[in-house]
């Protein structure tokens, strides 16, 4: 019998990705909730193997309730893991997955039920890092196109100009293109105001 | 005498987003951490299990704690067994039972004239649930906010004082303070025992009446304390005296004047250390007689017999393994990890006195009363007293573990 599973998270896009992960590696996930919904009954109706819970979640504080209850309620990961692997916990920590485990879960089922969270958690991580990083460099060019612009009108200057001249002033102030581009435009801003 | 120098400067320390984290923040922005030559990073955590994973793991060189995490750690409830320890009690008092609005209305049916923070609360709400039991309705539904929370000890002893058994009349739960107002006006909770400003905010919402108090529960209880691993003060004593010398200056200067205490809700407020509505904030962090304090009363003496009262109170409801539970053991483990000899190093070199003895009877005190202090100076002490008059005496803890074994093998199955 596979291990059974219950997902707590707040984010759903990244709570399917973590469900379909522990399906394709085996897993049972019994039911995925938000932090809102009722966790004392989802715990005590499903009887879950583990749960798996963002780590900078609030609820947190319940689970470690429930686990005072009694043996069938999990307990948290480094209650039962430290002694061994330090490693596997610390890692859970940094990737932000916390989890809890009834203690009849044999070791390495838990161990790769938790390898399968990091890594998707790590993937989803990366993933919004990537897409902050996208919108961030398109902020950034049309930052760069304005002051462009206003260079092209201010100083009449063709746009290849325009750039050679941001590149050197920028390279002059040890500034990046795009901070120097932010100044000339709000001191443009200041003057017209 | 030479100061002890410092094994490292650069710390962080976990606190959750709640007012009486006030003294941490106020040390980093009055500048008493920089004083002591510390450059602090505070890191506000989700969870007390995040405080503890993260303090276990050593990620954070120190917290704000609940009182009996120290110990829950070091006897291998909590987490991984590690060895913990506290010098400091950061505050005192500061926490009340809210319940709904319905539910002080039948209190207030069973007992005319019920007041908001009425010593008779807690007759008034047995009466309802012996009304409730007998027409079959549902049992009530009170929240606290963490197994070893001095919240949930003093809900279980305000429940105990009226005959309420917390384990056969009631459902208790956990649940993440923020949400707790919300929960009470769906009717989903019934009551909950929470710090501030979570009764502040439900009060002004007119979300829930504040059924009792703390302070009335147990004056001058200690509410958070400044924890570290052993091993941690074993490799940085020299900086964990750093950090205790700050922060017993931040209490002092805490509760030396209305405006720091103004002063810190602003920080708090601004430093988006905690989100919720100004005015909930200052309120919780004024200076009154009946509210959290942070200096007076020997404020941060870290009684021993306080920390074993909680322990008693966590074996008189089945909360600690029957092989922990006696009186022998359980003094101690609180040898070790309540440390009233580290905080004396810190105040002796701050020149403040503090008391001769470790420990003391608690709830003998109906009002201010003194202390000699170790240098024959004379300590202003506030009441201590308990609701139900009880004086918890430390040289006679196996007494008491016996009585709260009879009553409750009359009383309940264990859960």
């Amino acid at each position: 019998m596979s291990a059974r599973v219950l997902i707590v998270d707040a984010r759903s896009e990244r709570s399917q990705a973590l469900e379909q992960a522990l399906r394709e590696a085996g897993f049972d996930v019994v039911m995925t909730i938000g932090e809102q919904e009722d966790l004392y009954a989802a715990v005590e109706q499903l009887e879950p193997d583990a749960v798996l819970i963002d780590a900078a979640s609030p609820s947190r504080d319940s689970l470690e309730h429930l686990g005072q209850l009694g043996k069938r309620y999990p307990r948290p990961m480094i209650m039962l893991t430290s002694q061994d692997s330090p490693e596997l916990t610390r890692d859970a920590a940094r990737a932000g997955v916390s989890a809890y485990v009834v203690e009849s879960l044999m070791p390495p089922l838990m161990r790769s039920m938790i390898d399968v969270a990091i890594a998707s958690f790590e993937q989803h991580n990366a993933l919004r890092e990537e897409l902050t990083r996208t919108r961030r460099s398109m902020t950034e060019r049309k930052a760069v196109d304005r002051a462009k612009t206003l260079l092209m009108e201010r100083r009449r200057l063709s746009e290849n100009n325009a750039y050679q001249y941001l590149r050197k002033l920028a390279m002059d102030r040890r500034m990046n293109m795009s901070e120097l581009a932010e100044e000339l435009i709000n001191a443009a801003d200041e003057r017209r105001r | 005498m030479m100061p002890t120098p410092l094994e490292r400067r650069q710390l962080t320390l976990g606190m959750l987003p709640l007012a009486d984290a006030a003294p941490l923040v106020a040390a980093l922005h009055a500048g008493f951490f920089a004083g002591e030559g510390l450059e602090v990073t505070l890191s506000i955590e989700p969870s007390w299990a995040n405080i503890r994973d993260r303090i276990q793991l050593g990620v954070l060189d120190a917290a704000q704690m609940l009182p009996l995490m120290p110990l829950a750690a070091s006897l291998g409830l909590d987490g991984q067994l590690t060895p913990m320890l506290s010098a400091l009690t950061l505050n005192r008092n500061g926490n009340a039972v809210t319940v709904s609005r319905p539910l002080f209305a039948a209190m207030q049916h069973q007992h005319p004239g019920l007041q908001p923070d009425d010593p008779a609360s807690a007759g008034a709400l047995a009466e309802v649930i012996a009304e409730r039991r007998a027409s079959g309705q549902a049992l009530l539904r009170f929240a606290t906010v963490y197994p070893f929370s001095s919240h949930r000890y003093q809900l279980r002893y305000w429940l105990g004082s009226a005959g309420i058994d917390p384990d056969r009349d009631l459902e208790l739960r956990v649940m993440p303070p923020p949400q707790m107002a919300a929960q009470l006006e769906a009717g989903w909770l019934d009551g909950y025992c929470v710090g501030e400003p979570w009764n502040a905010m439900a009060r002004r919402q007119h979300q829930g009446e504040v059924a009792i108090s703390g302070h009335r529960i147990w004056e001058g209880a200690p509410e958070k304390v400044l924890g570290v691993t052993r091993a941690w003060h074993d490799a940085h004593p020299g900086t964990h005296q750093a950090l205790l010398r700050a922060l017993i200056r931040t209490g002092a200067w805490l509760d030396d004047d209305t405006e720091h205490r103004r002063q810190a809700a602003r920080w708090m407020i601004d430093g988006g250390y905690l989100d919720a509505a100004p005015e909930d904030v200052e309120r919780s962090l004024e200076l009154r007689d009946d509210g959290i304090i942070f200096s007076r009363s020997v404020t941060p003496w870290p009684w021993r017999s306080q920390t074993l009262w909680y322990a008693a109170q966590m074996a008189r409801w089945g909360h600690l393994p029957e092989s922990e539970s006696d009186a022998a053991h359980l003094i101690g483990a609180v040898m070790q990890c309540t440390r009233p000899d580290l905080c004396r190093q810190a105040t002796d070199a701050l020149g403040l006195p503090m008391p001769e003895g470790d420990s003391k009877l608690e709830g003998c005190h109906e009002g201010p009363w003194q202390l000699e202090g170790r240098d024959g100076g004379t300590l202003e002490m506030s009441a201590d007293r308990f609701i139900d008059g009880a004086i918890f005496d430390p040289g006679r803890l196996d007494e008491l573990l016996e009585h709260y074994r009879q009553l409750s093998m009359l009383n309940r199955p264990a859960r």
